[in-house]
């Protein structure tokens, strides 16, 4: 049987620990994810993610539903990827790597897929990656969330704090630079 | 090239521009902006080079976390034993550590009517002027280095004391969140296990399929080369018999 999240937070607070783990398994990806989009460092984003589990774990109690679990999360989340921007006082920056590890390549492919397309693949992978880091936190996070997370405007409206027309405000110019910076790249 | 107008009447067209986008808009707006967009081609243009944007995002990925010997602790940090030393405890450690250096570099320190001087064991003295003030001097300000080894001693005594005592207060209300911290750890291991197995079928697939493409190159060129040492061979024979036939009609003519 499939538990909903707000099921498994029933029990956990209850003190159901197994239920807990369960949430954990669940939501890692996504969490891991959107720390990772966000500030752009793989290690910093497994720590990010980390805590944000220990401290919804430690918040549990305190959960009384009025969101749902995953939107508790994802602020919990956020909020620990602003302080990580704030700690380290530097924008968030994607830093791919110089280098092409090829290993890495060859690990990542799919079965049915030419290393040319690969290569391909990762290289337009890398210009979002890129161009993403070039926008400013706040269009960065409502883009995060909207095209990878699903959430609707009211969703991120509620989220980050702020009236809906300036979510949508924010993906306009968000989506403006990236159409602008990702031209750019084709040209090369 | 002159800029394409938007005759949107509203004011907020970039708003609704986006919302009609991602296909989070209430029908009536709809309505209004899709007969707006049969005649503005500027807002046509707009969604369509966004719907293209999109479709490239979704080729990010987040990279697969690598697999790690022991989790970070970054930002779970536990306090280290010695910020929980007290500040005294930690100038007396410094200066501890500086009075083992000075002696064992054999430091001079005086003070006298040249002023004050500093000079190690293997220096000598500038005069020996005034030595009776100087020794008596020396004599009330040298520690010797059983006098620091005893120190050093107390120290460390009293700082493992300090830890000793700071640490259950530290270790309590950390250990309610240990076990979950354990279980999280575990969780991350796990799947870091479940990736590391993956990689490695994967890595085996193409060491597989490096070997056979490896063995079907080298296959070709054997038969590319076979087809050259034949065409090689049949040119040399050729030149042979030309060279033979040469050769017999120059000997018939002699």
């Amino acid at each position: 049987m499939t538990w909903t999240d707000e099921e498994l937070v029933a029990k956990s607070i209850r003190g159901d620990a197994d239920s807990f783990n369960e949430l954990v398994l669940r939501w890692e990806r996504p969490i891991y994810a959107l720390a990772y989009r966000t500030i752009g460092r793989e290690e910093d984003a497994r720590d990010v993610c980390q805590e944000t589990f220990l401290r919804a774990f430690r918040a549990l109690p305190g959960f009384r539903g009025q969101a749902k679990f995953s939107s508790w999360l994802y602020r919990i989340a956020l909020n620990l990827c602003r302080d990580w921007a704030r700690r380290e006082r530097r924008a968030p920056v994607v830093q791919p790597p110089e280098d092409i590890d090829l290993l890495e390549l060859a690990a990542a492919r799919e079965p049915s897929e030419s290393i040319e397309d690969l290569v391909a693949r990762k290289d337009l992978s890398r210009a979002v990656e890129r161009a993403m880091a070039l926008l400013p936190e706040e269009q960065r996070t409502a883009i995060v969330l909207k095209e990878y997370h699903g959430l609707t405007f009211q969703e991120i409206a509620d989220l980050i704090g702020c009236p809906l027309s300036t979510v949508k405000t924010r993906l306009y110019q968000g989506l403006t630079v990236l159409r602008r910076e990702l031209a750019k790249t084709e040209k090369l | 090239m002159t800029e394409k107008l938007c005759t949107y009447h509203r004011s907020d067209r970039d708003v609704t521009l986006i919302a009609y986008v991602y296909d989070d808009i209430d029908a009536s707006t709809r309505v209004e902006f899709e007969a707006h967009l049969a005649a503005c081609e500027r807002c046509r243009d707009d969604i369509e080079s966004f719907r293209d944007v999109r479709a490239t995002l979704s080729h990010w990925y987040p990279p697969e976390p690598k697999p790690r010997s022991a989790p970070r602790q970054a930002v779970l940090r536990h306090p280290q034993w010695w910020r929980q030393m007290p500040v005294w405890a930690q100038v007396a450690a410094a200066m501890l550590v500086l009075g083992v250096s000075a002696g064992l570099a054999n430091l001079d320190i005086r003070h006298d009517a040249n002023g004050f001087t500093v000079r190690t064991g293997w220096s000598k003295p500038a005069a020996v002027a005034g030595s009776q003030n100087t020794t008596a001097m020396k004599d009330s300000s040298t520690v010797s280095r059983d006098e620091l080894l005893a120190l050093e001693q107390r120290l460390r005594a009293e700082v493992r004391q300090s830890h000793a005592s700071t640490t259950p207060a530290v270790a309590r209300p950390a250990s309610a969140d240990a076990e979950l911290l354990r279980k999280v750890r575990s969780l991350v291991e796990e799947s870091e296990r479940r990736e590391q197995r993956e990689l490695a079928l994967r890595m085996a697939q193409v060491i597989t399929d490096l070997n056979a493409q490896r063995l079907a190159d080298l296959r070709k060129i054997d038969v590319s080369l076979r087809g050259v040492q034949n065409n090689l061979g049949v040119e040399v024979l050729k030149q042979q018999q030309s060279l033979n036939y040469l050769a017999t009609r120059v000997s018939q003519r002699q």
